[in-house]
Order: structure tokens, then sequence, then C-alpha cells
């Protein structure tokens, strides 16, 4: 087992160690599980990748509605394996996690119990198919502009689940996107539909990269010790200005009237962020909070004759083994 | 907490016949047969695997940049076995921890490292004992019934979808 070596600044050569420690961030190296790290780098990266494991596994409920609803049998077998791959994600990174000494059981105690928090995206109902494709091609190209950052992370575990994860969320973002632009282009009440998607799930994506850069008090710490490698505001502006002319080519309309495009950046300018909504769903009062929680909590306990059985089984092995 | 988390082992993923086993991450199982079967939905949901391998997570002596200048391997004459080593080569990024070295008769794992050393260069090595690695068979009936499923799930690929514009979806 990795021994963890964690420096905090109490101690007596913790100047010397984090000085080290920020020289090999600044060479581009990664730090293993068996280096020396300060506890604040660990305790920001427990919090990070255990809520990013969070938001992989109860990112599977909005979509996973749809599975029996899919209008095809190439849609239900794609959307099979997009949750499938979700939950993948999941257990990637919270093995990421786990080398930071942190337990499985403890991650998972931490999100049933409403003590973790999980992205704020999947508080929101998805009332129909075309947001199916909506999550597939803004959400999840949101995360992937995210977590293409998080690859350079500096710490290797969590940019090795990233490198794994961005390869696969590719094909999300394709088949999403896909999806939408055929409902772009199709019947009357397909555009409307697909339009009333874009307009719910606007806002609530652009809040995914997190709070502005000035309302951000991890920020400078994330980027000074390699964890981001970009500021939320950075992520986001890569966003709009890669989806914002795809939307308006399908002939979609972005539900922001002060959305411009600036000449002089060559970016893509957004009006006010309904922040208050944010700050509402984050502390628990979104419009599918207490749903996502309850079927995570009986998932978690419909599952527990299984892990049990098995654990029997295994004691019994052991048994037998010693006999 | 409930007491019921299963002990951690670590994944070993051979993409083909002729390349390295690779260290992929850990799945939480009863045992190495419960193991490889969750490591096989969480690691090869896409095509190219060839085998796959399982070992508990507490058997691995890892040792990292920082720790190789204090590696030290003991050889005090008693019984050796075998021990495979992994190496991460490179501070590149990657999605792999380690590639496998080779296996090494050794009397401990930092012996084995030691030895591992003298044939590659890496920052940062795991060491296992042999014994405790449970495997796909390689067989052409395991291969097959394992991972060529896999290979019919294209859509799984982007290269699925190719190029998706809204010129393109009007033309189709």
């Amino acid at each position: 087992m990795v021994k963890l070596r964690i420096g905090y600044p109490e101690d007596p050569d913790y100047g010397e160690r984090l000085a080290e420690f920020e020289a090999r961030i600044a060479r581009g190296e990664k730090i293993e599980p068996g280096d020396w790290m300060p506890a604040e780098y660990r305790r920001q990266l427990i919090r990070m990748i255990s809520q990013h494991a969070h938001s992989e596994w109860v990112g599977m409920l909005p979509e996973g509605a749809w599975i029996p609803r899919a209008p095809s049998i190439r849609r239900k077998l794609i959307l099979l394996a997009k949750v499938q791959d979700e939950a993948g994600h999941g257990q990637y990174l919270y093995h990421a996690a786990e080398t930071l000494g942190i337990t499985r059981e403890e991650m998972v105690e931490a999100l049933l119990s409403g003590k973790a928090k999980y992205s704020n995206i999947f508080n929101y109902p998805t009332l129909t198919w075309a947001d199916v494709g909506i999550i597939g091609w803004l959400v999840d190209g949101m995360a992937i502009k995210n977590q293409t950052m998080l690859a350079q992370c500096s710490y290797g575990p969590y940019s090795r689940a990233m490198v794994r994860i961005c390869a696969e969320e590719t094909f999300h973002h394709k088949q999403g996107k896909e999806a939408v632009l055929l409902y772009a282009k199709g019947s009357r009440k397909q555009r409307q539909m697909v339009q009333d998607a874009l307009n719910r799930w606007w806002w609530p994506t652009l809040m995914m990269a997190g709070p502005h850069d000035t309302d951000s008090p991890h920020t400078p710490l994330l980027l000074r010790w390699g964890i981001k490698t970009k500021t939320n505001d950075q992520v986001r502006q890569e966003f709009l200005n890669e989806h914002v002319p795809e939307l308006l080519e399908a002939g979609l309309r972005i539900p922001d009237p002060h959305l411009r495009y600036d000449e002089k950046t060559g970016n893509w300018i957004h009006g006010p962020i309904p922040w208050d909504e944010f700050w509402k769903v984050i502390n628990g009062e979104g419009p599918m909070n207490r749903q996502r929680l309850l079927a995570r909590r009986r998932a978690h306990e419909e599952g527990r004759w299984v892990r049990e059985a098995l654990e029997a089984y295994a004691q019994r092995q052991l048994a037998q083994a010693a006999d | 907490m409930w007491g019921t988390e299963w002990p951690r082992f670590e994944v070993i993923k051979q993409d083909t016949q002729h390349s390295p086993p690779q260290m992929v991450g850990s799945v939480h199982a009863a045992d190495p047969e419960h193991a490889l079967l969750v490591a096989r939905h969480v690691f090869v949901r896409r095509p190219a695997a060839y085998a796959l391998f399982v070992a508990p997570a507490e058997a691995f002596f890892h040792v990292s940049q920082e720790g190789l200048k204090d590696l030290a391997p003991r050889r005090e004459g008693g019984p050796e076995e075998a021990y495979w080593v992994f190496a991460k080569r490179s501070h590149r990024r990657s999605m792999v921890y380690g590639d496998l070295v080779g296996r090494f008769l050794a009397q401990g794992p930092e012996d084995a490292i030691a030895q591992a050393l003298l044939q590659a260069q890496g920052v940062a090595f795991w060491a296992v004992p042999e014994r405790l690695v449970v495997g796909t068979e390689p067989t052409e009936e395991v291969v097959e019934s394992w991972f060529a499923p896999a290979k019919d799930k294209r859509y799984r690929l982007q290269s699925y979808y190719g190029l998706i514009t809204a010129k393109g979806v009007e033309d189709a």
C-alpha cells in the first residue's frame, strides 16, 4: 500500500518541502501518491475528485430515466452505453480519490447523507427526449472543456482518470450534437421541443463552470498548485466560443438577450448569469435535489443484499481455505 | 459506515497479445474472480483488450520518484519469488499508471524494483508478487467471450459519428 507523506504548515521543514513541491509542479512533473504533498493540496483534491465522482454517479439519473423511452433501438443502445460510461467514470474518479487515503465508503456515505456536493446541473429534470440531446451536446460539452483542463492536473491519478474520461466523453458530445441537429432540422414539433430544451438548460450549463473568478475563493490556490490550469471564466469562454456559432447555425435561439460577439477579442460575451438560482440549487432547493438523493439512497439500499451476499461468500471461501 | 466495503484490487489490462500489460486503475471486489468481472465492466467497455489481471491493492509495493533515491533493496540470502514490476516512465500525460517492465526473481519488492531499474528508467515503480496476480486465460475461447462483444459496439466510439455539422444534417 502507498504510504502518504503529508506536510503541515507547523512542520519544521514545511517551507523547504513546499518550495521543492512547487518547483516540481513548475517543471511539469506529476505528483504521485507516495510523494510529499501539503495537507491542503490533499484536502482540495479529495474535495474536487469526490465531488466529480459523485457528479458522474448522480449524472446517470436524468438520462437513465429516458432509456426505456428512447425513440429507437439505436438511440437506446447509445444512451445505455453513455449511462454505463458515466458509472465507469465515477469508478475511475473514486479510485483516484482513494489514492489520497480516503475510503470509498466514506465518500459514498458523504454523498448519501447529503454532506457532499455534486454538480448542480443534475438537479434539473429531463422533461422531453430533446433534453437528452442537449445534455450530450451542451452539458457534456461544458464538462469536456473542464475535463480537458483537468487532464493537465498536477496530481497523477486525477490527470490519468481525466485523460481516460475525455477519450470516452467525446462520443457523448457527438451523439448529443447529432440528436439536437436532427431535431433542429426536423418537424415543427421537434424544433419546438429542442428549442424548449435549450431554453431550460442554457443557464444551468453556463453555471457548470462555477462562479466567476472574482467569486471563486479556491481558484488562486488551485492554479498555483496546478490542480486547475484554467479559471472558471476561461473554461466558460472556451465553451461559448465553440458552441454559440454552432447553435446559431442550427437555427436555434440562445435565450440570452445580451449575448454578443466581441470583434476585438473574438469572444462571445454572455449576459448576466442568474447566480441566485445557482446558489439556491447548490443549497438543496433545486427542482430535483430531493429526488436525486432519494434515488441514490434507494439504489444503495436495494443493492445491500448483493454486497452482503458477496461478503458472506468471501468469508466462507476464507474459512474453507483456512481449513 | 456500513462495514461492507470490499477490498481493492489493482487492475492490469493488456490491449493486444504483443503489448505490455498496463496498470489502469482499481476496483472493489469480494475476491479475484469478482474483481475480474467488475474490471471488465469498468475498463473494457470499448475494444482493445486481450487480457485482464487483478491483484490485491495492499500487495503492491510502490515507490515514487522522491522515494527512489532511498530505495534499499534487501538481499539477505533468503528465498526468492517472482515479482511483476511496473514503471511509469515519464511525466507525460497518460491514462495508465505503469507498464510492465518484466518479471523478476527477487527477495523482496525493493530488490525486484532495483533489478527493474537496470532495464528501465521511470518516475514511479510498482512491484507485486506474481503468486497474487490472477488473470483471464489466454485461450481463444476466453479472449473471444470476454473481449470480443465490445468490438461490435461501435456507437461507443466518437469516430462512428464522423464530422457533425448543421449543414451536414440538412443535406442528409
